[in-house]
């Protein structure tokens, strides 16, 4: 220890012996008798909590994954579509005639359409900014179809708008989609509009 | 390591080992072998019995879950006596009990005086050094009793080593001071002979 009597003088160092004798002969204290009792008790609070942790974590993760696996297949999973085959189903009974527009089945079939996006509009995730427009342009595009329906005078016109209404029906469906088709791929909802 | 340190005890490598594996048992005869100790220390450089608590508790807790960060480079001794070192010192720093006094040296005893810790009993000079300065009290302690060098002791505090030798120099002569009767405290016999 260089430095410990570098500044002292002979006096000082006496001095310094002294005062350093003195001090060390000061009895040692004794903790109190709980500090043991408070410490090991500390430690098992700590241990139980990084216990818990460690079962809890891991456990909570996987969790996590599950769900994000599941999730298009829970209850908030996206509502399949129904069939695209209403209107064909009609006009495939008379093969070898001209197929005559089937209004009412187109009609029915876009009320169904209809209530599959509002459920996917209800139950998905919320839209983006730039989905949320193509979805406003969509909805627009149904209103202006919906004008023109009240004013059709023929059947076969009066189809054509309906078939056109569930188009775009099926294309803001798929707007909703597009979270769940990042989770999954291969979403059978999805695949049945993709197929459609 | 200072041999008068009350640190100045050997643990078994048995014992070391256990505690890296996180052995509480370990633990307990190692807290059991060095109580007096740490809780000496922390009382001396804390200066009070709840602040020495707490750092006892943060101490030997960080012992025990840090033991497989002791590498054997010095003896486990001097590594637990570190661990009590740094929390008392940043126990004082938060708690800011760490109040650095200004000494007036007018007002200290004179240096050439007796050592007045030469005769005091151990309870006096308990309450003299209690009455020190935090600072000055730390220093005092690590450079006497526990044999840290300036150097050291100004690493520790995380100042200059000016500032270590200062402390040492104005605590001595504050302790000499706290020592020696005052002039008041002397009987006066001078009105007794008069009346007699």
């Amino acid at each position: 220890m260089h430095d410990r009597l570098d500044h002292h003088g002979m006096n000082d160092m006496s001095d310094e012996a002294s005062l350093a004798a003195a001090l060390r002969a000061l009895p040692a204290n004794t903790p109190p008798q709980e500090a043991w009792r408070n410490l090991s008790g500390r430690i098992g609070r700590r241990r139980a909590v990084r216990r818990t942790v460690w079962f809890t974590l891991p456990a909570a993760f996987a969790a996590g994954i599950a769900l994000a696996f599941a999730w298009p297949h829970l209850n908030l999973r996206a509502p399949s579509p129904p069939s695209a085959r209403v209107a064909q189903t009609s006009s495939s009974a008379k093969p070898h005639t001209r197929p005559q527009p089937d209004v009412a089945a187109l009609q029915a079939s876009s009320a169904k359409w209809q209530n599959w996006v509002q459920s996917l509009s209800h139950n998905g995730a919320p839209l983006d900014g730039r989905a949320l427009a193509s979805a406003v342009a969509l909805q627009d595009r149904i209103g202006m179809v919906d004008l023109q329906l009240s004013a059709a005078r023929s059947p076969a016109a009066a189809a054509g708008l309906w078939q056109q209404r569930i188009t775009l029906l099926q294309q803001l469906g798929l707007l909703h989609l597009q979270p769940y088709a990042v989770a999954e791929q291969t979403h059978p909802a999805y695949n049945r509009v993709i197929s459609m | 390591m200072d041999a008068h340190s009350n640190f100045q005890q050997h643990v078994e490598p048995d014992t070391i080992a256990r505690l890296k594996g996180g052995d509480l048992t370990a633990f307990e005869s190692v807290y059991r072998q060095f109580e007096r100790a740490a809780w000496t220390l922390a009382l001396r450089l804390t200066g009070r019995a709840d602040v020495a608590q707490e750092v006892l508790q943060d101490a030997m807790l960080k012992a025990f879950e840090r033991a497989r960060q002791y590498r054997g480079d010095a003896p486990f001794a001097a590594w637990l006596r570190k661990l009590v070192v740094n929390e008392s010192l940043m126990q004082l720093r938060h708690d800011r009990l760490h109040v650095i006094e200004v000494f007036d040296d007018d007002t200290l005893g004179d240096d050439s005086a007796p050592q007045p810790w030469t005769s005091a009993d151990a309870a006096t000079l308990d309450r003299a050094l209690n009455r020190l300065p935090d600072d000055a009290r730390a220093v005092l302690w690590l450079y006497h009793v526990e044999g840290f060098t300036h150097v050291e002791i100004a690493r520790e505090f995380g100042r200059s080593v000016s500032f270590s030798k200062s402390q040492l120099a104005r605590g001595t002569k504050r302790l000499r001071e706290l020592l020696q009767p005052r002039v008041e405290d002397t009987p006066c016999t001078i009105g007794s002979t008069t009346t007699a």
